[in-house]
């Protein structure tokens, strides 16, 4: 199966939307055999991607507080259990 | 005296030892683990056909041990941009350093094209596709060298496979424990290419204090039987060793690259984020040693320094300039003396372990 037939499914979780989050994220290196870490901090927009079956659940991180230096956009995607939740609310 | 080194990851693999090769050479990965350690195989970069390749080709070898293979599952992902995109926004300051440094080593062109490969786990679609081949082709363990494999535990497990997480941190650890991994490897910073901050005598004991039953496997820096013995008196049941394997007898790894290894100890390593953005060790060369010096402009974020530095790596490979010429390398390095056979590593630091174990108990083990 090519990578781009898999199936990715959006969907919203307002029970997330506004929570603030870490993300320990992180990913492959081009070019190399290795992986590099990286840490965000910023608020779930809510909306999530379902990858593939079983489901691969990323949310969207926004208005991030804390990215690696330069890091050039204001939202990353992060895989579901790389996110903790740092709110009051977190449980 | 029990056997210390018959700890649970033995009995959880039914390996003789409990001592895992990561390497990215099949050859290696044979070696130790028909000497009764374990190996996992280092395939972010291959592709389907490649991974099912490689698969089969260990199987063939083996006698019906297990082994693993190594994935990088991405556990953050940017918005995308296209390579073009990417190359015109590196800022031209950084630009001109790279060009000096070229100018001033007498770096080669690369003899070819940049080999940015697309592979490796870059995004979740050819992640998954490279787990679906793991799947499968039955691999006895699927480890995941970055994010959480909790997503395909339930079918790994119903297939009768194995799952294990490489984690930073501590509640990285937790969440994939109680997600129902079979092993957590704690990864510290004395590890070569690119690791969390937290040391590893730090990480180690700090998630064998929450793993319960779940084994904990100690990385960075393990190079030594002694090494061995402590990571096990940590709370691990066993060691995930990499650098140790570069300059084996076996290694496919360069000869210039292998020789820099063999002679070089914890003070010639180099950690920072300027080979690809991210924080990596690697073997201190011109490259690393230019950017940390005052006057050099900010490291640019992954995956633009990557882009910036692939034109000096490759081209120091090419033409096999061991002046220029870097390997990830991990602290544990100053102890990778001579080129052994893998074999004998594997007896080597069984060996050692038991000595040290005697040592401390004033019995044999």
């Amino acid at each position: 199966m090519p990578p781009d037939a898999i199936s990715a499914r959006p969907g919203f979780d307002a029970t997330l939307a506004g929570r603030r989050a870490e993300c320990d994220g992180g990913s492959a290196i081009p070019g190399t055999r290795y992986a590099g870490r990286e840490e965000f901090t910023g608020t779930l927009s809510g909306e999530y991607v379902d990858h593939g079956d079983p489901p691969w659940r990323w949310y969207r991180l926004c208005d991030l507080e804390r990215k690696p230096p330069g890091y050039p956009a204001d939202s990353v995607w992060c895989e579901a259990q790389s996110l903790f939740l740092i709110d009051a609310a977190a449980p | 005296m029990k056997n210390p080194l018959q700890t649970k990851l033995c009995d959880l693999l039914g390996i003789e030892f409990p001592i895992i090769a990561f390497t990215h050479c099949k050859d290696v990965a044979v070696a130790v683990i028909n000497a009764g350690g374990f190996a996992v195989l280092g395939e972010a970069m291959h592709t389907p056909e490649q991974i099912a390749a490689d698969a089969k080709w260990i199987r063939d070898r083996v006698e019906g041990r297990p082994f693993g293979i190594d994935l990088v599952l991405p556990a953050s992902v940017p918005p995308a941009d296209t390579l073009e995109q990417l190359m015109e926004k590196i800022p031209q300051a950084q630009r001109d350093f790279a060009q000096q440094i070229k100018e001033k080593y007498d770096v080669p062109d690369p003899k070819g094209p940049i080999a940015l490969h697309q592979w490796g786990g870059l995004n979740q679609a050819i992640a998954r596709a490279q787990l679906e081949v793991l799947l499968d082709e039955r691999v006895p363990v699927i480890a995941s060298g970055l994010g959480s494999p909790a997503f395909i535990l339930e079918r790994a497990h119903q297939l009768g496979l194995k799952v294990f997480g490489l984690v930073g941190k501590t509640r990285q650890a937790k969440r994939q424990i109680d997600a129902g991994v079979d092993a957590v490897i704690a990864q510290g910073y004395d590890a070569a290419g690119h690791t969390g901050a937290m040391g590893t005598f730090s990480i180690v004991a700090e998630v064998a204090s929450i793993a319960g039953d779940t084994p904990v496997i100690a990385a960075g820096g393990v190079t030594t039987g002694r090494h061995l013995a402590a990571a096990l008196c940590l709370g691990a049941a066993g060691v995930w060793t990499g650098t140790r394997w570069l300059a084996s007898r076996e290694s496919d790894l360069d000869m210039i690259l292998k020789e820099k290894l063999l002679a070089a100890s914890a003070d010639d390593t180099s950690y920072s984020t300027c080979i690809s953005g991210m924080t990596m060790r690697v073997l201190a060369c011109p490259w690393t040693e230019e950017w940390k010096k005052p006057g050099a402009p900010d490291v640019l974020p992954a995956p633009y320094q990557m882009l910036l530095s692939s034109d000096y790596l490759q081209g120091a490979n090419d033409h096999r300039r061991a002046d220029l010429m870097t390997e990830a390398a991990g602290q544990g390095v100053g102890f990778v003396t001579e080129m052994k056979p893998a074999r004998q590593i594997v007896f080597d630091m069984v060996e050692e372990a038991l000595a040290t174990f005697d040592e401390l108990t004033g019995e044999p083990a």
